[in-house]
């Protein structure tokens, strides 16, 4: 019997050794070396040297501008995903109750979107949300405005750029969530004299929460660690740890120190999955 | 005997000596892509080849300055790469890093030739060409056309300014700007640049124009913008003069691209023989005429009317204000985190 499980136990671990092996050499030993690079030396003329220093680390704690950096992350993946979950929710709502044949069309469509290349999406919302573009015409052709509003090149763009851009992944999570979500509680509520409003808070909502809490934590992270979005909306005035590894990277050449805020981001990651996974448990409760 | 051994000693100097002047084999140069790697190619490494039949050389490109010693910095130990084209205030990164080897000036007598200011001490690559900061503007919509950087503050120009913050180099030769407008030295004090520039911050649609300024003025979305002259000259000629380039009446800085040696390459002989003709009376002849870049060689023979369109012009090189790029890598970071708080954060 021990012999059995013994050797069942070999078997699984021969079996998964390719996939460990696959996982270790494509993922563990490059973010090895990138903790490894984050604790090299940078001189005063930009020069990469050898040996070991924590001062990477110590000017991420003890620089201001990097505990900005990290809150207004989290404060734009937040806001993304939240109005991510606004305008995805009833979209996958309405897929999920559909009884047609469309249905498949329409799931497509609704993540189509991510056929197409962010970057061309970006430059699409420029077009859309610029001075001369059609949502500030509009707005001067019916008399509300006379100078134009500023909807891109800020705070304001990158939010609805990221926020479109999570769409797609936050209703594919939503729509794979409420699969368990029976209709015939929902009825039963409504013919035991439940409003459609109270149905819906009482009924529907808390049996997606698991959802609502898997494609939220989805799209956290993908709004953490969006570059594309933020580069071309944000006009240079928005200020993200990406935004900011890559100018370390490949603008001041400043290696360790990208590694490190990539290491620091990677910690943020890890502590919004611990949250998530405390959430996800709480609501399946 | 003695005739003899003198005689074969002759002989096996007159080989080496045919040997150093005509190098063969295969050499990888780095440099930027998309238009310059067009006109370089046309301009230098064509003719270069058809001079020196045995070497084929071989155009690599690997994105922006940093990205290119990125690329190099993970070559080391055995470089792909024999002589890269970046700009020299990450050359001088690779000097102090070991990435780039000193050129033999008897191997590279043009270096006699350079302008004072392409000289790079410690005997590393030289510039192989000067370009500076201009404002573009759309020429069709803007009238009269704007001078220099003190006249962004006019309110005609509100939200439509496209304006390179640091840390793009853009916004290190605007900083230099603005504090000759304040009437400072950027070398002891950039208060007054930066009160200024917080006041401009308003009317700025864009500190990081994408892809960069002379598109997005070309496709309306800006009226004005920085740019460098090379490119902001092509784009003049290529969207029939509606896009105007000024040189700033308050002068201008230079952006400098060195040329290097690879160190620890197979082939220095032919890598070297290009960098001589590289910097060479013709070829900085011909890619100036192409491209707008003023020359480094200051003996190159440059017709008047590309002369007149680079920094090189007389009346230019007067307004040129000096900036050592050593120097700027050490203090980029305090002045890129005064831009992001005072100028663009507005604090």
């Amino acid at each position: 019997m021990a012999d059995d499980r013994r050797s069942r136990v070999g078997l699984a671990a021969a079996l998964s050794l390719p996939a460990t092996a696959a996982i270790s050499l494509g993922f563990l030993l490059p973010v090895l070396w990138l903790a490894r690079m984050s604790f090299n030396p940078v001189d005063s003329s930009g020069a990469l040297g050898q040996g070991w220093t924590a001062h990477q680390y110590v000017e991420l704690a003890t620089g201001p501008f990097y505990a900005e950096l990290t809150l207004a992350s989290l404060k734009m993946a937040v806001s993304a995903t939240f109005f991510a979950l606004l305008v995805g929710y009833p979209i996958a709502l309405f897929l999920h109750r559909l009884e047609s044949r469309w249905k498949t069309v329409l799931v497509l469509l609704a993540i189509c979107p991510l056929l197409v290349s962010g970057v061309v999406r970006a430059y699409g919302w420029i077009v859309i949300l610029g001075d001369a573009g059609w949502i500030n015409s509009m707005l001067r052709g019916i008399g509300l405005i006379d100078r134009p509003v500023r909807l891109v090149n800020n705070h304001v763009g990158v939010t609805i750029g990221l926020t479109e851009s999570l769409l797609p992944y936050m209703t594919l999570s939503l729509l794979a969530g409420l699969g368990r979500l029976d209709r015939g509680l929902e009825e039963a509520a409504r013919t035991l004299g439940a409003s459609p409003l109270r149905t819906f808070l009482r009924v529907t909502l808390p049996l997606s929460l698991p959802a609502v809490v898997l494609g939220s934590t989805l799209c956290l992270m993908l709004a953490i660690s969006a570059f594309v979005t933020p580069r071309l909306l944000g006009g240079g005035r928005v200020f993200l740890l990406a935004t900011e590894i890559y100018e370390q990277a490949l603008v001041t050449l400043n290696w360790p120190l990208a590694a490190a805020l990539a290491v620091a981001m990677l910690a943020l990651f890890s502590l919004v999955l611990v949250i998530s996974g405390r959430l996800q448990r709480r609501v399946a409760e | 005997m003695l005739v003899r051994t003198a005689v074969v000693i002759a002989a096996l100097a007159l080989s080496t000596s045919v040997a150093q002047a005509q190098p063969s084999g295969e050499i990888t140069v780095m440099a930027y892509a998309g238009i310059f790697q067009d006109k370089y190619t046309e301009a230098v490494i064509k003719p270069f080849m058809q001079k020196f039949p045995q070497v084929k050389v071989n155009y690599f490109t690997a994105g922006n300055s940093a990205q290119m010693l990125g690329t190099l910095r993970t070559q080391r130990s055995s470089p792909q790469v024999d002589v890269a084209i970046l700009d020299v205030s990450v050359s001088n990164v690779g000097n102090k890093e070991g990435v780039f080897s000193r050129l033999d000036p008897a191997r590279v007598p043009s270096l006699r030739e350079l302008h004072p200011m392409a000289i790079v001490p410690d005997g590393f690559g030289p510039a192989v060409t000067f370009d500076h900061w201009v404002l573009v503007y759309d020429a069709e919509k803007v009238k009269p056309a704007p001078t220099g950087l003190a006249d962004l503050w006019d309110p005609r120009f509100k939200g439509q300014i496209g304006l390179s913050a640091m840390p793009n180099i853009q916004g290190i030769a605007a900083t230099v700007l603005a504090s000759k407008i304040a009437g400072e030295d950027h070398k002891t004090s950039i208060d007054g640049a930066m009160k200024r520039l917080k006041d401009l911050s308003p009317s700025i649609q864009t500190f990081d124009p994408q892809p960069d300024g002379y598109t997005l003025i070309l496709g309306n979305t800006l009226t004005v913008a920085s740019g460098w002259n090379a490119r902001a000259q092509l784009y003049h000629d290529e969207s029939k003069q509606r896009l105007g380039v000024v040189f700033p009446k308050e002068g201008s800085v230079f952006q400098i691209n060195t040329i290097n040696l690879v160190a620890g390459i197979k082939n220095p002989e032919a890598a070297t023989a290009f960098i001589e003709y590289a910097l060479g009376r013709e070829a900085q002849k011909r890619f100036t005429e192409a491209m707008f870049y003023a020359p480094t060689n200051a003996k190159a023979d440059i017709s008047a009317a590309a002369m007149n369109r680079t920094a090189a012009a007389p009346e230019n090189m007067a307004k040129m204000i000096p900036l050592d790029w050593g120097w700027v890598t050490t203090i980029r970071d305090s002045w890129n985190n005064r831009w992001r708080r005072e100028v663009i954060a507005g604090r």
